[in-house]
C-alpha cells in the first residue's frame, strides 16, 4: 500500500473536481424536483451554496480548478448554437404580435441595461463592476461568452445573471398584479426578458402560452443584448 | 445524436470563423446560433438527431456553467467593496425593469386588439 501515491493521484487527477462539480450539480436538481420545481430552488443556486464552501476549504487555486471541470465549460459553446432550436420553436408566435415583441424586445432590452447602469452610476461603482452588469438580463451561456469578449469579468456577470434570474421570478406575480397587466403573453414575454431561464420556469407556473413567449423573449434578447453590447462598448 | 452533435459543432466553427475573418465584436456561438436559425427556417424544420442533442446539451445547461461560475471566489474584494451599489442595482433594477418590460407588452397587445 502506497498512500503518498494514492494522495499525490486524488489531489492531482482533474477527475476529483469533475466528480465534486457533477455531484453537487446532482443535488442541486434533486432538491429541486423534490421540492415541485419551485422556480426560486434553481439547481445553479444549490451548486453554488455546495461548491463554494468545498473551493474555499480545499484551497484549491480557482485556475486549477477551472483547468481541471474545463471539459464540463467546452460544452457552452455548443449549448449556445442549441439555443437556436426553442427559439425556432417558439419564433411562429412573433407572427400573432409582431409589432408588441418588436417594441418591448428592443426597448425593455435597453431599458434592464439603462436602468441597472444608472443605480450603479449613483452609487459610484467602478467601470469594471457596470460592465459586468450589462449582461445580468442575458441568459447564462450567451453571458459567459460575451462578458469576455466586452471585458467584464465572466464570473461576476454570472452571479448577477443568477441573482437578477431569481428577483424576477421573486417579483413577478406581485408587478403583474400592481399593474393589472391582463395578457398571460405580457407576464411570459416580460419574465424571459429580464430574467431569462429562471422567469420562464416562473413563466411554466403561470400558463404554457407565458412560458412559450418567455422562452422566446429569453432567446431573442440574448442574441440583441450579445450583438448590441460589443458594438456599443466598441464605440465608446 | 451524434448527427446533432457534430451539427451544432459545426456551426459554431463557422460562427468563430465568420467572427476572426471578419474581425467582427459579436461572439462566434452567437453567429453559430443565428446561422443554426436561418437553417432551420430555411429547411422548415429540425431533425430527430439534432433534437436529441438539444435536448440532452440544455438538460444539462446549468452544470455546464458551474466552472466559470465558481469563479467568483475571486472576486470577493469587488463584491464586498460595492455591496450595496450591486444590490440596489440589481434589486431595484430588476424590478424597474420586469415592471417596464411587462407594462409596455401588455398595452401595446390591449392597443392592437381593440383596432
Amino acid at each position: 500500500m502506497n498512500i503518498d501515491a494514492l494522495i499525490a493521484y486524488v489531489t492531482s487527477t482533474p477527475l476529483t473536481w469533475i466528480i465534486i462539480t457533477i455531484s453537487a450539480y446532482k443535488i442541486g436538481v434533486l432538491i429541486y424536483e423534490k421540492n415541485g420545481k419551485h422556480a426560486l430552488l434553481q439547481p445553479i443556486v444549490i451548486a453554488y451554496i455546495i461548491m463554494l464552501p468545498i473551493l474555499i476549504v480545499a484551497q484549491i487555486p480557482y485556475k486549477q480548478y477551472f483547468e481541471s471541470v474545463s471539459i464540463l465549460h467546452f460544452f457552452l459553446g455548443p449549448a449556445t448554437v442549441a439555443l437556436a432550436l426553442p427559439l425556432y420553436k417558439n419564433l411562429k408566435l412573433i407572427q400573432a404580435y409582431f409589432f408588441p415583441i418588436l417594441i418591448t424586445l428592443f426597448a425593455g432590452g435597453v431599458f434592464t441595461i439603462l436602468s441597472a447602469l444608472g443605480i450603479l452610476w449613483l452609487f459610484d461603482a467602478s467601470k469594471i463592476t457596470m460592465l459586468s452588469m450589462t449582461t445580468k438580463s442575458v441568459t447564462a451561456p450567451i453571458t459567459l461568452i460575451t462578458a469576455q469578449d466586452i471585458g467584464a469579468i465572466p464570473s461576476l456577470a454570472m452571479g448577477f445573471v443568477v441573482i437578477t434570474g431569481l428577483l424576477g421570478a421573486l417579483f413577478g406575480t406581485f408587478v403583474f398584479k400592481l399593474l393589472n397587466i391582463k395578457h398571460d403573453a405580457a407576464k411570459g414575454f416580460a419574465l424571459g426578458l429580464i430574467s431569462h431561464a429562471v422567469g420562464t420556469a416562473r413563466a411554466f407556473e403561470i400558463s404554457e402560452n407565458a412560458a412559450a413567449f418567455a422562452a422566446l423573449a429569453m432567446g431573442l434578447v440574448g442574441v440583441f443584448i450579445a450583438v448590441l453590447l460589443p458594438i456599443v462598448i466598441g464605440l465608446l | 445524436m451524434l448527427h446533432g452533435i457534430l451539427t451544432l459543432l459545426l456551426f459554431q466553427f463557422i460562427g468563430e470563423c465568420i467572427s476572426k475573418f471578419f474581425e467582427l465584436k459579436i461572439p462566434g456561438a452567437i453567429i453559430g446560433m443565428v446561422l443554426l436559425l436561418l437553417f432551420l427556417v430555411i429547411k422548415k424544420g429540425s431533425f430527430h438527431a439534432l433534437d436529441s442533442s438539444v435536448f440532452w446539451l440544455l438538460r444539462y445547461l446549468p452544470l455546464f456553467i458551474i466552472p466559470a461560475a465558481a469563479g467568483i471566489i475571486t472576486q470577493v474584494e469587488t463584491i464586498s467593496n460595492e455591496l450595496f451599489a450591486i444590490l440596489a442595482s440589481l434589486i431595484f433594477g430588476t424590478f424597474l425593469a420586469l415592471a417596464f418590460s411587462a407594462k409596455l407588452m401588455d398595452s401595446l397587445i390591449s392597443r392592437k386588439e381593440k383596432r
